[in-house]
């Protein structure tokens, strides 16, 4: 059990480096998001549009 | 089932385990010890609840654009206070971690707030750039802070993976359990940001995977604070222990210090007194005292 907790870890430090490495290495800068099951809201706020938000409601 | 549905159905499973948690956390008196982790557990859970009904609001009770603004303000708002948030948390994890060594600890801690203060300074200036808008600045400047709180994160998961047993804890130690779960969602946000790069709709297959990914941190960190941790075990360190020369020369860093006295020395410097003492004590080593 300890083995598989230490494996995970290790494994979550080294998919964070790769990805990391892969962050520098990009040639123009990368969005974000929150790590998180709300939608991410990467239109900008004083536009016309609503960038999809209340499609789910006009498309029920 | 559609994304859409799948999105809600997630959003809703993280509000509940998010109020599950510190419902835990509360139950088990550890707000106290993780207050930023209690704190970051609040805000998620309000802006979760303001964006949340936003979502079936919009194009309904409010127009669709003016949820959207709203939407962006809360969203990325409460994502920078997350961050911040999650620097105070790697804080205390080192503060709890490196208890027993005082020494290191505060000389870790001092470090951490330099490190902390540069990368947040960095992260606003990089967020600069041509033509930059200002709801780009904050999108910028908000992902680059969390990124760097995500890679100082896993630092500190790999440090307490290498560090458990001679800082006397266990893979059951609220501790690592913490690490653990915080290390999860510095993972996700880092594949996020270097892979799934262009969103074309506000409702992505991303929103599914950083879903999933947060309910699982969420169920570690609920866990942890559910079952006891076994008691913190006695250190022993060899007295020539690198760990314990550092820490005997780190307590001592910051004392006041002593003065010596460096050059020619003449006897009109000192009080009359001190010289009276002086020459008694030269007496007495020229005439020693016989038993």
């Amino acid at each position: 059990m300890k083995l598989i907790v230490r494996i995970f870890a290790l494994s979550l430090v080294v998919t964070g480096a790769v990805a990391s490495a892969h962050i520098a290495n990009a040639s123009q800068p990368m969005a974000g998001a929150k790590v998180s099951a709300l939608p991410i809201p990467s239109c900008p706020p004083d536009g016309s549009t609503s960038c999809g938000i209340g499609s789910q409601n006009s498309s029920n | 089932m559609s994304s859409y549905s799948v999105v809600d159905l997630l959003t809703l499973i993280e509000l509940t385990t998010c109020v599950v948690a510190l419902v835990v956390m509360f139950y088990r008196r550890q707000i106290g010890q993780f207050k930023p982790l209690a704190l970051f557990l609040l805000v998620r859970i309000s802006s979760i609840a303001i964006c949340f009904p936003l979502m079936s609001m919009g194009g309904k009770q409010i127009s669709s654009v003016l949820a959207y603004k709203i939407y962006f303000y809360v969203y990325w708002g409460s994502y920078a206070l997350e961050a911040i948030l999650g620097f105070w948390i790697i804080y205390v994890i080192y503060n709890l971690a490196m208890a027993p060594l005082k020494g290191l600890q505060r000389l870790g801690m001092l470090m951490f707030r330099w490190a902390a203060g540069i990368a947040v300074a960095i992260a606003v200036t990089m967020a600069f750039g041509p033509h930059v808008t200002y709801s780009k600045f904050i999108m910028r400047a908000v992902t680059q802070l969390q990124q760097t709180q995500s890679v100082l994160t896993l630092c500190m998961l790999l440090f307490v993976c290498l560090a458990i047993r001679p800082m006397g804890l266990s893979y059951r130690s609220k501790i690592f359990g913490v690490s653990l779960g915080l290390g999860v969602a510095a993972a996700t946000d880092l594949v996020m940001a270097a892979w799934i790069t262009h969103f074309r709709t506000i409702y992505s297959l991303s929103s599914i995977i950083s879903g999933s990914a947060i309910c699982l941190t969420l169920v570690i960190w609920t866990g942890y604070f559910a079952v006891p941790e076994p008691r913190r075990r006695m250190i022993i360190l060899p007295t020539t222990s690198p760990f314990l020369r550092w820490n005997q020369i780190s307590l001592a860093l910051g004392d006041e210090p002593g003065f010596v006295a460096l050059g020619e020395i003449t006897p009109d410097m000192f009080a009359p007194a001190e010289v009276e003492v002086m020459r008694r004590a030269s007496m007495k080593m020229n005439y020693p005292v016989a038993n």
